[in-house]
C-alpha cells in the first residue's frame, strides 16, 4: 500500500488524540483506532507490517501479565524496542490506536517487536493482518456466565485465528484441555507449557486431556514454591527446537501457579525469539506486576504503615485459585470486595461457583466483605467456613473497608483484597491510584 | 429421633451453570445446622434411577448440547422412576436450564424448540414479538398465599419471614404453565415466566421451578427450609415436623438488600 497515503491518515489520528485530550475526553480512549479502523482498513497491516517480530497472545485470563513479562525479559536485549498495547485495549480499534499512537507523524514504526494481547474473539479477525510469528493461548476458561457455549465457540474463533497464519509458532498452557487440542491438525509447531502433575490438580480446567505424544515439544515447572511474601519460585525443565532447556532457579514476584504458567509462557516465547534461559529468568525479576494482579499498595497515617495487596477475581477459576494462594498466609487478614457492575457481572451466581472452601485450610485471623454485594459474599462465605469466625463484617462503601481494615491492621501488615474489577478500580483510586498512573 | 435426608443431584457434570451447586451447599449446611443427617448423591448420564431411593432431587440448567443429551438420557433410564417420585410427592427443584427441562418442551440458543423431560406441565417457548430482548436481571417475586402460610407453620417457634423471593434471571425462553400447575409466585420486579403473565415460577405437588440464580436458596433461606421441611414431612408422615430457627442474620441482609436496591 502506498505508504504517502498513510501519512494524512496518521497526522488526522494524531490530531484526533490531540483533540480528545484537550477536550478532556480522556487519552486512552481507543476512538481514534475506532474511525481509522473503520474507514480506512489497511491501516492496521500497514503500521503492523513495519515492526520485524510480533507476537500474540490471547486466553481467558493471564494476558496482560504474560505480555508484560516478555517485554521485561526482551528489555534485556540490547537494541530491543518492544511495542505493546494497554492491558485490556485488546480489540482491534484498541490495538491501531496504540499502533498510530506510537507511530512518527510520518506514519513509521520504529520498534523490533510487537508483543500484543489480543482479545479472544479478535484474533481471526486480525490474525492475518498481524502475520505474528508466534502465537500465544494461556488458557481458556467458561466464563461465570456461559449458557451458550460461548467457550466451545471461542476455542473454534482462536483455531480459525492460528489457521490463518501457518508459519506461525503456537504457544499453549498444555495442562488445559481446550488450548493443549488448539493446534491438532493444523501444521503449527506447537510447544505446551505445563506444570508438574502435583500442582496441575490444583487448577479447575474443564475436560479431559489427551496424552501428548513423547516428542512434543515445551516446559515444564516443577520445584514450585510459594513464599510467605507471595513470591514464587520454580524450576523450569524441557526441550525447544530439540535444545534442552534447564533452569534451576526462576522466580516471579506476582503469585501463585497462574504466573507460573504466564512466566513459562514468556520464557518459552523468548527462547522462540533467541533469547536464552538465564537472561529470561533475569529478565522476569524486573517484572512488575499490572495493577490488581498481586500488586501491593501502601496506606501511611502517622507512623502506621499497612500494605495492600491485590489480587483481582474475575471468574470462578481465578478467584478459587487465589483463595488456594492464600492457605500459605499465616495470620490472613483478607478484603474480599465483590461488584456487580456490568464489567464485574450483573449476576453474582458465579460467587457460588467459586470455591470459597479452600479458605477452610487457611489460617485466618479476620476477614471483611464490602462493595455493593458485601452481603452476598457474607452468606457465601458463611456456607463455606467450617468454623465461621462468628458473625462475617460488611461494609458496602469500599472507603469504609478501607478505613476499618486499615484500623483492624497492625503496624507493618499486609491486608489480602480480592476485588471485582469495578471494585479493584475503585481501591486503586481510594488509594490515591489512578489506571493512567500504571 | 435424628431425621436423615437423601438429596440427588441430577447431572451434576452436565447441568452446572450459574452457581447452581450454590443450591446444593445451601441445602447440605442447613441440613447440618438443623440436624438432619443429609447425604447428597450425584445421579448422572448413563446410570439408571430408582424410585423410592431420595427425597429430593435438584436439578440445574446447562448448555444446549448438554441439555439435549440429558433428555435423551433421561428418557432412556430415568423417566419412570422420576416421575413415580414426583408423582408420589417427592420434593423436585429445577432452576433455570433445569426449569424449562422439566416441561413439555423447552428452548434452546437457535431458536428450536425441544421435548423436555415431562415431569411438570408446563411448556416454554420462543420469545413472540410482546417480549424484546432476553429477561436478565435481577428478580424479586412474591410468593403465592398458600405456599407462604404453609411456610408459617413450619418452625418450631413462630418466626417473621419476608413474603418475597429475591433472585437473578437470565432467559430468553417463555414458559407457559399447562393445567394442575401453579405459579410459584407473583413477580414485583423483572420478568418470571413470561413477558405477559407476571408470575414467576411452577408448582405442581412438590414439583416447583423457579428462574432465580443468585443461587436460589442462599437468599431465600426460607424456602429452602421449606424443601426441607415438605421432604422431611413426606418421609416421617407420623410425626408432625417443626424446624429450629436458624439465625440467618446474613442471609436476611442479602434478601432486604436485594429487596430495597432493585425492589
Ligand atoms: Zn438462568
Amino acid at each position: 500500500m502506498n505508504q504517502l497515503l498513510l501519512i494524512p491518515i496518521v497526522a488526522f489520528a494524531k490530531l484526533l488524540t490531540l483533540a480528545l485530550r484537550v477536550s478532556g475526553r480522556g487519552s486512552g480512549t481507543a476512538l481514534p483506532g475506532y474511525v481509522i479502523g473503520r474507514y480506512f482498513p489497511f491501516v492496521l497491516e500497514s503500521l503492523v507490517s513495519q515492526i520485524p517480530t510480533v507476537v500474540a497472545i490471547t486466553g481467558t485470563n493471564g494476558k496482560t501479565t504474560s505480555q508484560t513479562m516478555l517485554s521485561a525479559i526482551l528489555d534485556q536485549r540490547p537494541g530491543a524496542k518492544v511495542l505493546r498495547n494497554k492491558a485490556g485495549a485488546n480489540l482491534s480499534q484498541g490495538i491501531l490506536s496504540e499502533l498510530l499512537k506510537q507511530s512518527s507523524p510520518l506514519g513509521r514504526l520504529d520498534f523490533t517487536h510487537a508483543v500484543l494481547e489480543v482479545e479472544e474473539a479478535t484474533l481471526p479477525r486480525i490474525a492475518s493482518l498481524l502475520k505474528p510469528s508466534i502465537i500465544a493461548v494461556t488458557n481458556l476458561y467458561r466464563d461465570q456466565l456461559d449458557a451458550y457455549g460461548e467457550i466451545d465457540h471461542t476455542e473454534k474463533l482462536i483455531r480459525d485465528g492460528i489457521a490463518q497464519c501457518p508459519t506461525a509458532a503456537v504457544v499453549v498452557n498444555g495442562d488445559d484441555p481446550r488450548t493443549a487440542r488448539l493446534t491438532q491438525g493444523l501444521g503449527n509447531a506447537t510447544y505446551f507449557i505445563s506444570l508438574a502433575p502435583e500442582y496441575a490438580r490444583f487448577l479447575p480446567y474443564e475436560g479431559q486431556l489427551n496424552l501428548r505424544d513423547v516428542n512434543s515439544q515445551g516446559l515444564e515447572a516443577t520445584h514450585i514454591h510459594i513464599n510467605e511474601d507471595l513470591t514464587t519460585d520454580f524450576a523450569v525443565q524441557g526441550q525447544i527446537n530439540h535444545q534442552a532447556v534447564h533452569l534451576p532457579q526462576a522466580k516471579t514476584v506476582s503469585p501463585g501457579f497462574f504466573h507460573v504458567y504466564n512466566a513459562l509462557t514468556a520464557i518459552a516465547i523468548a527462547n522462540l525469539l533467541g533469547i536464552d534461559g538465564a537472561t529470561a529468568v533475569t529478565g522476569l525479576q524486573t517484572f512488575k506486576p499490572a495493577f490488581g494482579r498481586g500488586e501491593i499498595l501502601v496506606r501511611h497515617q502517622g507512623d502506621k504503615q499497612v500494605n495492600y495487596r491485590l489480587l483481582l477475581v474475575k471468574n470462578p477459576a481465578s478467584f478459587s485459585l487465589s483463595l488456594e494462594l492464600l492457605r500459605n498466609i499465616s495470620a490472613l487478614k483478607l478484603i474480599l470486595a465483590i461488584n456487580d457492575n456490568t464489567a464485574d457481572s450483573k449476576d453474582v451466581s458465579w460467587l457460588w461457583d467459586s470455591e470459597l472452601e479452600r479458605l477452610n485450610q487457611a489460617d485466618i485471623d479476620w476477614i471483611l466483605c464490602t462493595g455493593l454485594r458485601a452481603k452476598d459474599m457474607a452468606v457465601r462465605l458463611k456456607y463455606a467456613l467450617d468454623q465461621p469466625p462468628g458473625p462475617i463484617p460488611t461494609a458496602e462503601s469500599i472507603r469504609e473497608a478501607i478505613d476499618l481494615s486499615f484500623e483492624k491492621a497492625g503496624p507493618g501488615d499486609t491486608v489480602f483484597v480480592l476485588p471485582t474489577y469495578t471494585a479493584m478500580l475503585e481501591f486503586r483510586k481510594l488509594m490515591g491510584k489512578t489506571l493512567d498512573r500504571v | 429421633m435424628p431425621y436423615a435426608l437423601t438429596i440427588t443431584h441430577l447431572y451434576p457434570d452436565h447441568l452446572n451453570l450459574y452457581g447452581d451447586t450454590g443450591n446444593l451447599i445451601v441445602l447440605r449446611r442447613r441440613c447440618q445446622w438443623l440436624g438432619i443427617d443429609c447425604t447428597v448423591k450425584s445421579l448422572t448420564m448413563g446410570e439408571v434411577a430408582h424410585s423410592g431411593q431420595t427425597d429430593l432431587y435438584f436439578m440445574g440448567g446447562g448448555q444446549d448440547t448438554d441439555q439435549v443429551a440429558v433428555v435423551n438420557d433421561f428418557h432412556q433410564l430415568k423417566y419412570e422412576a422420576i416421575r413415580a417420585d414426583t408423582e408420589a410427592g417427592v420434593v423436585f427443584l429445577g432452576v433455570c436450564g433445569g426449569y424449562q427441562l422439566m416441561g413439555h418442551t423447552f428452548l434452546m440458543g437457535n431458536g428450536d424448540e425441544t421435548r423436555g423431560l415431562g415431569i411438570i406441565n408446563v411448556s416454554t417457548r420462543a420469545p413472540g414479538t410482546d417480549v424484546k430482548q432476553r429477561c436478565i436481571g435481577n428478580l424479586i417475586v412474591e410468593l403465592d398465599a398458600t405456599t407462604y402460610a404453609a411456610m408459617q407453620t413450619m418452625y418450631a417457634t413462630p418466626r417473621a419471614i419476608p413474603r418475597t423471593l429475591v433472585g437473578f434471571e437470565n432467559h430468553s425462553g417463555q414458559t407457559h404453565l399447562g393445567d394442575g400447575v401453579e405459579p410459584l409466585a407473583k413477580t414485583i420486579a423483572g420478568f418470571g415466566n413470561n413477558g405477559a403473565a407476571e408470575y414467576e415460577g411452577a408448582r405442581y405437588k412438590n414439583v416447583f421451578g423457579s428462574y432465580m440464580h443468585g443461587s436460589l436458596l442462599p437468599k431465600n433461606p426460607h424456602f429452602a427450609d421449606y424443601l426441607l421441611w415438605l421432604a422431611l414431612g413426606r418421609k416421617y408422615p407420623e410425626t408432625p415436623i417443626a424446624l429450629a430457627a436458624l439465625p440467618d442474620t446474613e442471609e436476611w441482609a442479602a434478601h432486604d438488600y436485594v429487596v430495597q436496591r432493585y425492589g
